[in-house]
């Protein structure tokens, strides 16, 4: 492509597809892009190669049925999606899930949100050549995983999450587990950053490349761990707090150029936090109810639906039917792994939703890529696109 | 972000909804019993948007949605409706305004230049519900196929409906319009290898 500049220069500009189908894509992207020679001059990216239609699809079942598929989202931190579309559909019905409910929830969401950040950090230092990394943040990995299995009985896909509660209590010895696997994280972690912390090859392939300043981060929509590499404070479990995540001591982590430096270390250093937050939640767990005794989305106890009409009745209807939520339109959003995951959900008073928009942290970050890019070489685009950490389950839905 | 007016207690907090209600004729939105939610007419929707984002600091734009109606049991009214969703960094809060749009008209003024991330949602709203958006630089489908027929999130476009769809978007539109963007004329328009140009 030969291309003038308004100065009277000219450029033979060679056009080349990044993608779909690219290891370093990690999904199905496509990044199109005009080089001269290895610098980016122009690019445009494309998303919905993994598009599913979940937004159709949840219209189909009933409120219960869309759990499974909010596994599919962002499928590294499964866990966390099925709390964040729990916690919007109780918002409609008012309901306050039980104290060792909202621990556990806690406790499942911040393993998540490592696992999802070891899974970045791993691939991201994957893409720019440091293999040995990969081992160290995968097995730590893995152990959460055998602790899914557990718990759930899944290790990707989990619905563990429940509509007023979960799908089962924890299983005897899951403290100890979790407090074990912690530690091998920390381990996990710390030998990675024995690896890159002073690596020349990691600092000058991340350092002040495609650098978001807090301003366009804001501008382009940014949550989560992006938005706060670009040095804004802003974490939805400190500004509006759930499940007594303001009662926990921790610190939201920030960045100041918000360059993939940054990224990737606000990353590394919150899973620090979370393993922290995890041990507190751990410590304050007590024996009690995980299910909300509200009628309205909890099945009755066993004992009651043998021997009372209501409670047998309030069964059948729960089963048959599932639950209702009141008529209206509703919003709510909890800090995923990658930024807010929202739900927007529109209940016509009918069993099955009549609308469930997802709103999804990463679509806003691969918005702003092709405009971080410009101007960057191409090695600088992988590394780049790791440390944004699009996720296409969720990006394409 | 630093210069944001501080809006953190409850009297500052009414001040937008206020000047909604006064400036823009906004009423509260009935279908939303929880958060602050309100419509407004088509002709304001672009003022009342941008008055929210630079005088009370409602400086993210979380999402951009279309909801159907068709087929809602309790409504009464046009077929569509746009709702944008917003949040303000500086004071946590949050505010929806949503715009009724006939299923006749199918259009609405774009937002694109208010914020960045408008773009795409646009888009994404567009392709999924069919409502336009009027003066929307670029609008493509972001999730479905370049040669996709009809607009699935519309309750009448069957749920098992398939179409067969190969071809792939060149996107030299999208490359050469960037290039404009950055001051270079294209003298010679290259095709890449195996797509249509």
């Amino acid at each position: 492509m030969k291309v003038q500049h308004s100065n009277g220069d000219t450029l033979d500009l060679m056009t080349v597809n990044m993608g779909p189908s690219h290891p370093a894509t990690h999904g199905a992207l496509r990044i199109f892009a005009a080089l001269d020679g290895e610098d980016v001059t122009a690019a445009a990216c494309e998303m919905g190669y993994l598009h599913r239609g979940f937004e159709k699809m949840v219209e189909q079942g009933t409120f219960n049925m869309v759990l499974p598929y909010t596994d599919r989202l962002n499928y590294c931190s499964s866990m966390m999606n099925n709390v964040g579309f729990c916690k919007a559909a109780e918002k409609m019905f008012g309901v306050t899930v039980p104290e060792r409910c909202q621990l556990l929830r806690v406790i499942v969401s911040e393993l998540s949100r490592i696992i999802d950040h070891l899974v970045c950090l791993a691939a991201n230092l994957v893409d720019l050549g440091a293999l040995t990394n990969y081992w160290y943040l995968f097995n730590p990995r893995e152990e959460v995983y055998k602790i899914w299995e557990k718990l759930c009985g899944a290790r990707l896909t989990n619905t563990f999450s429940r509509i007023g509660g979960l799908y089962r209590d924890a299983y005897p010895g899951f403290e100890g587990e979790v407090l074990n696997v912690l530690k091998s994280i920390e381990t996990g972690v710390a030998d990675v950053r024995a690896l890159i912390d002073t690596n020349r090859i990691f600092i000058d392939r991340t350092r002040d490349v495609c650098p978001v300043s807090g301003e366009d981060a804001t501008a382009w929509g940014w949550t989560g761990p992006c938005l706060r590499a670009s040095g804004v404070d802003y974490d939805l479990r400190k500004a509006e707090p759930y499940y007594g995540y303001d009662t926990f001591e921790w610190d939201t982590v920030i960045g100041t150029t918000g360059d993939t430096y940054d990224r990737i270390m606000v990353r590394a250093y919150e899973i620090v936090e979370s393993v922290s937050i995890v041990r507190q939640a751990v410590d304050r767990l007590r024996p009690g109810p995980v299910d909300s005794d509200d009628t309205r989305v909890s099945l009755p106890p066993k004992q009651l639906v043998y021997h009372d009409m209501e409670a047998l009745i309030n069964q059948f209807k729960l089963v048959y039917e599932g639950v209702r939520p009141p008529v209206g339109e509703c919003y709510d959003g909890c800090e995923a792994a990658n930024g807010e995951l929202g739900f927007f959900i529109v209940s016509d008073g009918g069993t099955n939703p009549y609308k469930i928009k997802v709103r999804p942290p990463c679509l806003t970050q691969f918005a702003a890529f092709a405009d971080m890019i410009e101007g960057y070489q191409v090695a600088d685009v992988f590394a780049t696109l790791g440390s944004i950490n699009i996720i296409a389950g969720e990006l394409d839905r | 972000m630093s210069d944001a007016p501080e809006t953190t207690d409850v009297e500052d907090k009414r001040a937008d909804q206020d000047a909604l209600e006064s400036r823009f004729q906004a009423t509260p939105d009935i279908h939303d019993s929880w958060d602050a939610s309100f419509i407004v007419t088509a002709d304001v929707l672009r003022d009342a948007l941008i008055a929210l984002r630079d005088e009370f600091a409602y400086n993210v734009l979380i999402d951009i949605t279309t909801i159907d109606y068709l087929s809602h049991a309790q409504h009464d009214g046009e077929r569509f409706a746009v709702s944008y969703n917003l949040k303000s960094l500086s004071s946590g809060d949050r505010i929806r305004l949503k715009v009724w749009v006939s299923e006749e008209e199918a259009e609405i003024v774009s937002v694109h230049d208010v914020w960045k991330n408008a773009n795409w949602l646009e888009r994404e709203a567009w392709d999924q519900y069919g409502v336009s958006f009027i003066g929307h630089p670029n609008q493509k489908r972001l999730l479905n196929h370049i040669d996709f027929k009809g607009h699935p999130l519309r309750k009448d476009f069957p749920v098992r409906k398939r179409q067969e769809l190969s071809v792939n978007d060149a996107m030299l539109d999208e490359l050469e319009a960037r290039l404009q963007g950055k001051g270079y004329a294209v003298l010679e328009q290259g095709s890449p290898a195996g797509v249509k140009a």
